[in-house]
C-alpha cells in the first residue's frame, strides 16, 4: 500500500468508527518535541493491518515534560495503552546546543539537563502502567552538523555519540520502557529522504511522509509484539533454497553453493538462518529427496554454514510438504502457527497456504539478491523482550532430543524415574515477568482460558492483595527448562477464581499438573477461600484441556465449562498427599520453594 | 463529472464535493486547518506528482489558487 493508500484507510476507519461508535481495543497516545500528527494515519493503518482496533490521539506539541509529570491531565484521557514520546535535541535544548558547537566543553551541561528528561521519563513510567515507548534522537538536523565532516573538524557528531549513547544507556536501566531508535530509521531511510526542510518551516514537522511512513510501521511491529508472539520455528525447502540446483540431478559439486553469485546468496542466506538461530529461533528441513544425498551435502560441502546439528528436524522424503510440516509442529511439539515456511516453489507454497493456513509462507524471490535478507525485514521474530530462556532455547530442544531417545528405549515409568524431577512453584516477583507475560501470550495448547495480558497488566495483578500470580520451574537431568508454567488466582470473597492457568506442552505428563494444581490450591487456603473455581474457555488450540478440571475432581457448574472445588474436603488431601510432603506449604507466599514430586503411576494417561 | 482537484480536497477535508467552491479557503472551511494543510500539501504532491516549494505553499489559500499554481507548474488540476 502507498503511502496515500495508507492514509485514506485510516481517515475511512476514523469516520466509521466515529459514526459507529465501534469498541476500540487499544489507545495509543503520541506526542513529541516536533508535530507528530502526520504519523498518526501511518501508524494507525498498520495497527489495522494487524487486527487492532485502534484510537490514537496526539498530545500537545512539545510538552514531554508535562506528558511525563501528568499524563492524564496534559492527554486528557486517563484510558491509553501506549505512550509515545518522540524528542530532538535540537528541540529541546536548542541554545545549549548551539553553545555546544562552539565550546564542547559545555557537553557535560546539556547531559545534565538530558538527566533531568531520564527521570521525567522515569517518573511517567510509574505513573502510567501501560505499554512505554520513547524515541532516541536524531542526528540533529541543523546545518552545522554535517554528516560528512570527518575526525577533528566534526564536533558534531561527537556531541551526537555523546548524547545518544548517553540515552540509551539511561533509559535503558529503566525497566519496560521500550527505545524506538529514529536514528536507525534515519539510515534507514536515508537522511536526505528523511527531511523536508519545507514542512519543517511551514509546520515545525520536520519529515517527509515516506519517514513517517516507515515510522509508523516500525512502532505499529514494537506495539504488537508485545501482544503477538514471536514465530519459533523456520521449516526450510534445500533445493533452490537453501542452494541452488537440484542435488538429486546437479550432485555434490553441481549444487550453487560458494561465494561468488549465485551460490554466494544462498550462502549469506544460511548465515542470516545461523543468526536466527543463535537468537533462539528452531531450523528445520522439509525436502522431497533421498536423505542420502541431503546429508552428503550437510556432511562434505566445504561452503556449507548450517550444519546438521543446527537443524532441529528434518523431514526428507517424498510425502508432501503439508505432511512434513505437521510433523515438524508435532515433534517440537509447537503450534503450526509459530512456524514460517520458506520454499522456492510456487505449488508448494500455494499447497501449504490453502491447507495449513496458520503456517506464514514466505516465496524465495525471483531477484536472488534478495534472498539472504528475506526474513531480516518482517515482524516474524519481534519480542518485546528477549528473555533468558529465548537464548536458551535451541540448547533446550537438542536436550529435548536426548529426552525422546531415551523415552524410546524404557517404559514410562521407569522414564519418570530416571529425569530425577524439580518441580518449583513459586509466587512471581519483578525479574520474572517478562517471562510469565510472555508465556500468558504465546501459550495455546495447554491454556484453559487464554487470557492475554501485557506485563504491565500482569504486574498490577502480581503486586495486589486480592491477587496472586503463580509461576513454576522445572529442571530434569538432562536440563533447565526453565520458567514452564504460569497461573494467575483472584479473591472473590471465599471463591478463589482461577484465571489464568497454562503451561509449555514440552512439560506434560510428567508431574507438573499436579504440581500446579496443588499449589494452586494451597495458595487458594492462604488466601483464606473455601473454594476454587475455573473455567475452560475452548478455542480451535486448546482441547487437550477440556477434560483438566475433570480429571482433578471439580464438579461442573451449570450448562458452562465452570468447575468448582471445594477445598476444604477430600481432594487437597489426595492431592497433596499424592505428592507427598515435598509440596511445600505456602507458609511464605514470597518463598521460592522446591517442590520435589514422585513419579505419577504407570496406571495414570499421559496428558498428550 | 466531478473535478479532480475538487475530489481530492473532499476527501481530505471530509466535505461533500458539492459544497466546495474556487473561493473555498481556512476562513470558511474549519475543517481546512494547519494538520489539513498539511495533509492537502502531501495528497497534492502525490496525486499530481509535483513537488511544491513553500512560496507555493503559502500561496494556496483557497482552492481556486490551488488550481492556479498547479496549472502555472503545467499541470491539469
Amino acid at each position: 500500500m502507498t503511502g496515500s493508500d495508507l492514509r485514506r484507510r485510516w481517515r475511512e476507519y476514523k469516520a466509521e468508527q466515529e459514526q459507529s461508535g465501534a469498541e476500540v481495543d487499544i489507545r495509543v497516545a503520541l506526542a513529541g518535541s516536533m508535530t507528530v500528527e502526520p504519523l498518526e494515519p501511518y501508524l494507525g493503518a498498520q495497527l489495522l493491518r494487524r487486527n487492532f482496533k485502534p484510537s490514537i490521539i496526539t498530545g500537545p506539541f512539545n510538552q514531554l515534560r508535562q506528558i511525563c509529570s501528568d499524563p492524564h491531565s496534559t492527554l486528557g484521557r486517563d484510558d491509553i495503552n501506549v505512550i509515545v514520546l518522540l524528542w530532538r535535541i535540537e528541540d529541546l535544548f536548542p541554545d545549549m546546543l548551539m553553545h555546544c558547537l562552539r565550546f564542547p566543553r559545555t557537553l557535560g551541561d546539556l547531559t545534565q539537563e538530558l538527566r533531568e528528561l531520564v527521570d521525567a521519563v522515569s517518573e511517567l513510567r510509574k505513573s502510567f502502567s501501560g505499554t512505554l515507548i520513547v524515541s532516541t534522537p536524531p542526528y540533529p538536523s541543523w546545518p552545522e552538523f554535517n554528516v560528512l565532516e570527518v575526525g577533528q573538524e566534526s564536533f558534531g557528531m561527537a556531541i551526537f555519540n555523546t548524547i545518544s549513547q548517553f540515552w540509551t544507556e539511561q533509559i535503558g536501566k529503566l525497566e519496560r520502557v521500550r527505545l524506538l531508535s529514529l536514528q536507525g530509521l534515519f539510515l534507514k531511510v536515508g537522511i536526505d529522504q528523511a527531511q523536508d526542510v519545507r514542512k519543517w518551516m511551514l509546520y515545525r514537522q520536520p519529515y517527509s511522509e515516506y519517514f513517517w511512513l516507515e515510522t509508523g510501521r516500525m512502532l505499529a511491529r514494537m506495539i504488537a509484539a508485545e501482544k503477538i508472539g514471536p514465530k519459533k520455528c523456520v521449516v526450510l525447502d534445500l533445493d533452490n533454497t537453501l542452494w541452488g540446483g537440484i542435488v538429486g540431478e546437479d550432485g555434490l559439486q553441481g549444487i550453487q553453493l560458494s561465494e561468488e553469485f549465485p551460490g554466494k546468496a544462498y550462502r549469506d542466506f544460511q548465515r542470516y538462518l545461523l543468526y536466527l538461530k543463535s537468537k533462539g529461533v528452531l531450523l528445520a528441513v522439509a525436502s522431497k529427496n533421498n536423505p542420502d544425498d541431503v546429508f552428503e551435502v550437510f556432511d562434505k560441502h566445504d561452503a556449507m554454514i548450517l550444519s546438521r546439528k543446527d537443524i532441529s528436524v528434518f523431514e526428507i522424503h517424498w510425502e508432501s510438504k503439508v505432511e512434513s510440516i505437521k510433523r515438524v509442529a508435532g515433534k517440537l511439539n509447537i503450534g503450526l502457527d509459530s512456524l514460517v515456511f520458506v520454499d522456492d516453489n510456487p505449488k508448494e507454497i500455494g499447497e501449504v497456504m490453502e491447507r495449513l493456513p496458520e503456517v506464514s509462507c514466505v516465496m524465495v524471490p525471483d531477484e536472488l539478491a534478495h534472498l539472504p535478507g528475506l526474513l531480516a525485514d518482517t515482524e516474524f521474530f519481534d519480542v518485546a523482550e528477549v528473555t533468558d530462556e529465548d537464548r536458551r532455547r535451541s540448547e533446550m530442544m537438542a536436550v529435548e532430543v536426548l529426552r525422546k531417545q531415551s523415552q524410546e528405549t524404557m517404559s514410562e515409568e521407569e522414564f519418570r524415574k530416571s529425569l530425577g524431577l524439580e518441580i518449583k512453584v513459586f509466587k512471581v516477583e519483578k525479574q520474572h515477568l517478562t517471562r510469565v507475560t510472555q508465556l500468558i501470550n504465546k501459550t495455546n495448547q495447554f491454556n484453559l482460558t487464554t487470557i492475554r495480558r501485557t506485563q504491565d497488566e500482569v504486574e498490577v495483578l502480581a503486586n495486589s492483595k486480592d491477587s496472586l500470580v503463580l509461576a513454576m520451574n522445572i529442571k530434569d537431568k538432562y536440563g533447565d527448562y526453565g520458567l514452564v508454567g504460569a497461573a494467575i488466582l483472584m479473591r472473590q470473597n471465599r471463591t478463589c477464581v482461577i484465571d489464568t492457568l497454562l503451561m509449555s506442552c514440552r512439560v506434560l505428563g510428567r508431574g507438573a499438573e499436579e504440581a500446579l494444581i496443588a499449589k494452586i490450591t494451597e495458595a487458594a487456603k492462604m488466601l483464606d477461600c473455601d473454594e476454587l473455581s475455573g473455567k475452560y474457555i475452548p478455542t480451535p488450540k486448546n482441547p487437550m484441556v477440556r477434560d483438566l478440571y475433570s480429571r482433578f475432581n471439580f464438579s461442573r457448574v451449570g450448562e458452562q465449562d465452570e468447575w468448582i472445588l471445594d477445598i476444604r474436603t477430600q481432594f487437597f488431601d489426595q492431592i497433596t498427599t499424592k505428592a507427598t510432603e515435598q509440596v511445600m506449604l505456602f507458609e511464605n507466599p514470597v518463598g521460592d520453594h522446591d517442590v520435589h514430586l514422585l513419579p505419577r503411576s504407570s496406571g495414570e494417561r499421559r496428558a498428550r | 463529472m466531478s473535478d479532480a482537484l475538487i475530489q481530492l480536497f473532499a476527501e481530505i477535508l471530509q466535505i461533500d464535493p458539492t459544497d466546495l467552491n474556487e473561493d473555498s479557503s481556512p476562513d470558511n472551511l474549519k475543517q481546512w486547518d494547519s494538520l489539513a494543510s498539511m495533509e492537502l500539501v502531501a495528497a497534492i504532491e502525490e496525486k499530481f506528482k509535483v513537488k511544491l516549494s513553500t512560496k507555493e505553499i503559502m500561496k494556496m489559500s483557497t482552492i481556486g489558487r490551488a488550481r492556479k499554481v498547479l496549472q502555472g507548474k503545467s499541470v491539469a488540476a
